[in-house]
């Protein structure tokens, strides 16, 4: 078989499934640090399939909004991981200038992800709208800040122009890769609302900011968003691992690698919820906030390798 | 250009027979047949120019207005094809809201009179290539739409918007003449034709007759920091003058910029940057206030003024491009520019005219006494979500196109070796994708306080929707632009480089290049929406059952409405952190007594601009000109003398300098 057509089924199959395993080892890092046997990786899986069987309770205030949001986002997640390099970091839709695509294509499952949190009418979950709608003006920006640099150091327009910046920018490359893995990795903390931003585990509304948006959902509409939000995670996960692995080698190890390192960011997760407590609300601001900080040096380490001090 | 006259003539005709017709609602209707076949003329001149080139015609008018020359290129076939069409769906839009001023007894000659003449002036001010004769259409259009915006004047605050407006337009009206003259002096002319390369040799003059242009035309326009008159003339305004206003009337100060940046055919790196920056702190700005605002037109007035910051980014972009001798990144620019010129034109009228609807059947422009709305008006809903999605950017829809293609400006500017660009273009695109995400919390914030949820008033339960033609019909040709537009972006973007090759021309390699990537983008709209339907229509095949229950909270079982989030405690994390931006204004009437009654709590963010730049200025004139009030005494004999010693001073000066 031609070598594009197995990525792109390679890459299909992980963007589906593989949210599944990578919060299923999440939770076992944790049940591990715990002192815990903990579930099988396989449970969000089976949580999964066993809530699309389920039935739903819908809250009685809500529109069709609420009934189509799900959708969407899942729908949304699913594309714009379409454009994002993977394994052997190739991106099945493959275009010029295909980060702002991606980035306006999740902007849209956040939108309705937040009008449907708004739709029930209950404060919890406009209030995790709020915070998840505040954190994304931070988020953002900084995510394009260093696109953007690293697409003018690489010279390349595509997504996967990511990839290269450590093989052809040497020492300064590995400076500028070191900033950027730190400054995608709070993105992927904060959007999929992880230890120390959000604790996914939590009993109490007012603390939470992504889990309280989806207090009212159930049954299919809960296992779509779910599913996504993993998908989510996978895909950031993909991108910090094309930041740092120069690929190049041959299809099973750039496939290979590729698929260990997506186990060893869940276990880094996993292994930091456990040794650290979420901040509190009014801090949280403070740490996304680091994360423009990082892209503001990554931004200027491209500028001194690209002109000179 | 018959046509185009034809259509002129017919947009007067309809203003002054109007006044003619007796009964109200009849002068209306007529007003939209003259408009309807205004629209159909000048399209037919448009078409013509855009496949077979420029068109234009020289009449004369008396002495001072000799030759004086109408032509319609581009560039203004463009503006031309926008004016006229968004111009008609709101006259069309006008029927039903004015119905129920005119069963209250309201009399609509003037609005009826004047609506024409708007129309009118904004078709000539795009056509007339001679300074005077524009800056006549220019005032008539700023003095038309003042007597537009003050429709309900019994309300004091009606006028004093009014007054404010005018105030504006004629600060704005000195600066273009100051620039005009420059010209003028240069050429000895007043035709456009000649001022083509006044200031070819003298690049310090063409910089700054560009930046008094700029202030002039963006007063209009709405830049930061001349912006201030939008917030108040728009809500004080009917809704389909709003819509006429922000959708199109403000674009005429943008074609302004882009009719002098063609007088300066090679602009200067400065003005560039100046552009550019300005353009990226206007759209923050005016979107961080419009998050801060739960007026719907007020906060939708707000958004015009990023909206024009957005156009203006393209605009720096694309003259940064020609600066730098890099005809890929003008063509993106001035692409993505003139495109958002007309998405902004279309989500903008859209969103009013929904804004509009709601504000018929509520009589209140407050979101946070509203909510629900989606069940008694799905209609007006969905034409509304759709607006806001189109406005935050998002694909599939328009806004999204015309973003794209400045952002991939910007990123093909980076490739431009220059550090000072580097770093303006790095923390631009930083700036735009803010702009986004703020634009989203805005949007999720408006629509989903105002359609979702329960009802927070009385007022908001009682509502049923019109459905009438004369508000669906205009609000779903225009949600259906901004689906079209998104899913069929190549065609636009071809249709886009014909105004652009009016200030750039050649690349024909690039433009092949992003020929190829719209398609691309059409093809992913389309995938996206069929993945979003097929995915819906699988979840509906799903037997499972579902159950209705009251919302969560907590366990208990009896929310009311004013348990829901509010749209200023939606805001409240992110005005939070940006508190030093705003000036806070608290209007607070704590309850006194065992027995409390009557009390009362406000909060409104003011514009730091107007109340820490605006102000001060104005009462240091006043200050200085309260001096002259002795001046004025009410003695008429002394008046003549005034009058007498002017003379005797002019008379002097005459002698001696001639």
């Amino acid at each position: 078989m031609d070598k594009n057509i197995i990525l792109t089924l390679f890459n299909t199959l992980i963007l589906l499934f593989m949210p599944f395993f990578v919060i299923g080892i999440i939770k076992k890092t944790k049940a591990f640090w715990a002192g815990r046997k903990g579930v099988s990786i396989f449970q969000p899986l089976f949580d999964t399939v066993r809530l699309f069987k389920k039935d739903r309770t819908i809250s009685s205030t809500t529109s069709w909004v609420f009934n189509f949001a799900p959708v969407v986002v899942f729908a949304t997640t699913l594309f714009a991981g379409l454009f994002v390099p993977m394994a052997n970091c190739y991106s099945i839709i493959n275009v010029v200038g295909a980060f702002v695509i991606f980035s306006y294509i999740l902007g849209l499952g956040k939108f309705f992800a937040l009008i449907s949190a708004m739709d029930t009418g209950s404060s919890f979950e406009g209030m995790g709208a709020s915070r998840e709608a505040c954190f994304t003006t931070i988020v953002e920006p900084a995510f394009f800040i260093i696109l953007a640099s690293l697409i003018a150091l690489s010279g390349n327009y595509t997504f996967s122009s990511i990839a290269n910046i450590i093989k052809s920018s040497g020492t300064f490359g590995i400076l500028i890769v070191i900033m950027a893995v730190i400054s995608l990795f709070i993105m992927l903390l904060t959007e999929c609302s992880r230890v120390p931003v959000d604790d996914p585990t939590t009993h109490l509304e007012l603390t939470m900011i992504h889990e309280v948006m989806i207090l009212d959902n159930s049954g299919v509409d809960l296992a779509l968003i779910t599913w996504a939000s993993g998908m989510k995670m996978v895909i950031l996960m993909a991108l910090i691992t094309n930041l740092i692995i120069p690929f190049g080698s041959g299809l099973k190890a750039g496939v290979g690698l590729f698929l260990l390192t997506l186990i060893l960011l869940a276990v880094v997760i996993g292994t930091l919820e456990s040794a650290i407590a979420r901040l509190r609300m009014s801090h949280v601001f403070e740490f996304v906030f680091v994360m423009s900080s990082f892209a503001l040096i990554v931004a200027s380490l491209a500028a001194v390798k690209m002109y000179g001090i | 250009m018959e046509n185009f006259f034809i259509g002129i003539i017919a947009l007067f005709l309809g203003g002054f027979i109007s006044l003619l017709i007796k009964r109200q609602n009849y002068k209306l209707l007529f007003v939209s047949f003259m408009t309807f076949v205004a629209t159909c003329f000048c399209l037919i001149d448009t078409v013509r120019v855009f496949t077979s080139g420029k068109l234009s015609d020289m009449l004369s008018f008396g002495v001072m207005f000799q030759n004086v020359v109408f032509s319609i290129d581009y560039l203004s076939a463009f503006f031309v094809a926008v004016i006229s069409v968004m111009s008609f769906l709101a006259v069309v839009y006008a029927n039903g809201y004015l119905k129920d001023y005119i069963s209250k007894g309201k009399t609509i000659t003037a609005h009826c009179f004047f609506l024409p003449m708007l129309i009118v002036s904004m078709l000539l001010v795009v056509t007339i290539q001679h300074a005077l004769a524009f800056l006549i259409v220019w005032e008539v259009m700023s003095l038309s739409s003042f007597f537009l915006v003050i429709f309900e004047h019994e309300n004091k605050d009606v006028i004093k918007a009014g007054i404010k407006y005018l105030v504006y337009m004629h600060v704005s009206v000195i600066f273009i003449i100051v620039a005009f003259v420059l010209f003028s002096i240069q050429t000895s002319s007043f035709n456009f034709a000649q001022f083509a390369d006044a200031y070819s040799m003298n690049s310090a003059m063409a910089n700054l007759v560009f930046v008094l242009a700029f202030i002039g035309f963006g007063i209009k326009a709405g830049f930061f920091p001349f912006h201030n008159w939008l917030p108040d003339a728009h809500p004080a305004a009917p809704s389909h003058v709003s819509a006429m206003m922000s959708g199109v009337m403000i674009k005429t100060g943008i074609y302004g910029i882009l009719r002098v940046l063609t007088f300066i055919s090679h602009p200067e790196v400065q003005i560039g940057y100046f552009v550019l920056i300005i353009s990226v702190v206007s759209a923050l700005y005016g979107v961080l206030y419009a998050i801060s605002q739960h007026d719907i037109k007020r906060l939708l007035a707000y958004h015009s003024i990023e909206n024009i910051g957005i156009i203006g980014i393209g605009i720096g972009v694309g003259m940064l491009g020609l600066a730098y001798n890099c005809p890929v990144v003008a063509v993106l620019g001035f692409a993505g520019g003139i495109l958002h010129i007309l998405n902004h034109s279309i989500f903008k009228e859209l969103l009013f005219l929904a804004a509009g609807s709601v504000y018929t059947k509520t009589h209140t422009r407050d979101i946070e006494i509203l909510g629900g709305l989606i069940k008694p008006m799905p209609k007006t809903a969905i034409l509304f979500l759709v607006a806001s999605i189109a406005i935050c950017g998002l694909p599939p829809f328009n806004g999204f196109i015309s973003e794209f293609l400045i952002y991939f400006g910007m990123l093909k500017g980076l490739m431009i070796d220059n550090i000072l660009m580097f770093v303006v273009l790095i923390l631009s695109i930083a700036g735009l994708a803010l702009i986004g995400t703020m634009a989203i919390l805005c949007f999720t914030k408006a629509f989903s306080v105002v359609f979702l949820g329960e009802a927070r008033s009385k007022k908001a339960s009682e509502v049923r929707e019109d459905t009438t033609i004369s508000f669906i019909f205009p609000m779903s040709i225009l949600a259906l632009f901004t689906l079209l537009i998104g899913i069929f972006p190549q065609f636009v973007f071809d249709f886009m480089l014909k105004p652009v090759s009016v200030f750039v021309e050649g690349c024909t390699s690039d433009v092949a290049q992003i020929t190829s990537l719209m398609q691309i983008i059409s093809l992913s709209a389309f995938a996206l929406i069929i993945l979003v339907l097929g995915l819906f229509g699988f979840k509906c095949l799903l037997k499972n059952k579902s159950e209705k229950y009251v919302t969560w909270g907590c366990g208990y079982n009896k929310p009311t409405s004013r348990m829901q989030y509010s749209a200023s405690s939606y805001a409240s994390p992110f005005i939070t952190m940006l508190t030093p931006m705003f000036k806070k204004v608290v209007d607070i009437k704590k309850p006194k007594t065992i027995f409390p009654h009557d009390a009362h709590y406000e909060m409104r963010m003011e514009d730091v601009e107007e109340a820490y730049f605006l102000k001060p200025i104005l009462k240091s004139l006043e200050a200085f000109f309260v001096k002259f009030e002795k001046m004025q005494n009410g003695n008429i004999q002394q008046y003549i003398t005034y009058g007498l010693v002017f003379l005797a001073l002019a008379l002097i000066c005459v002698v001696i300098l001639g």
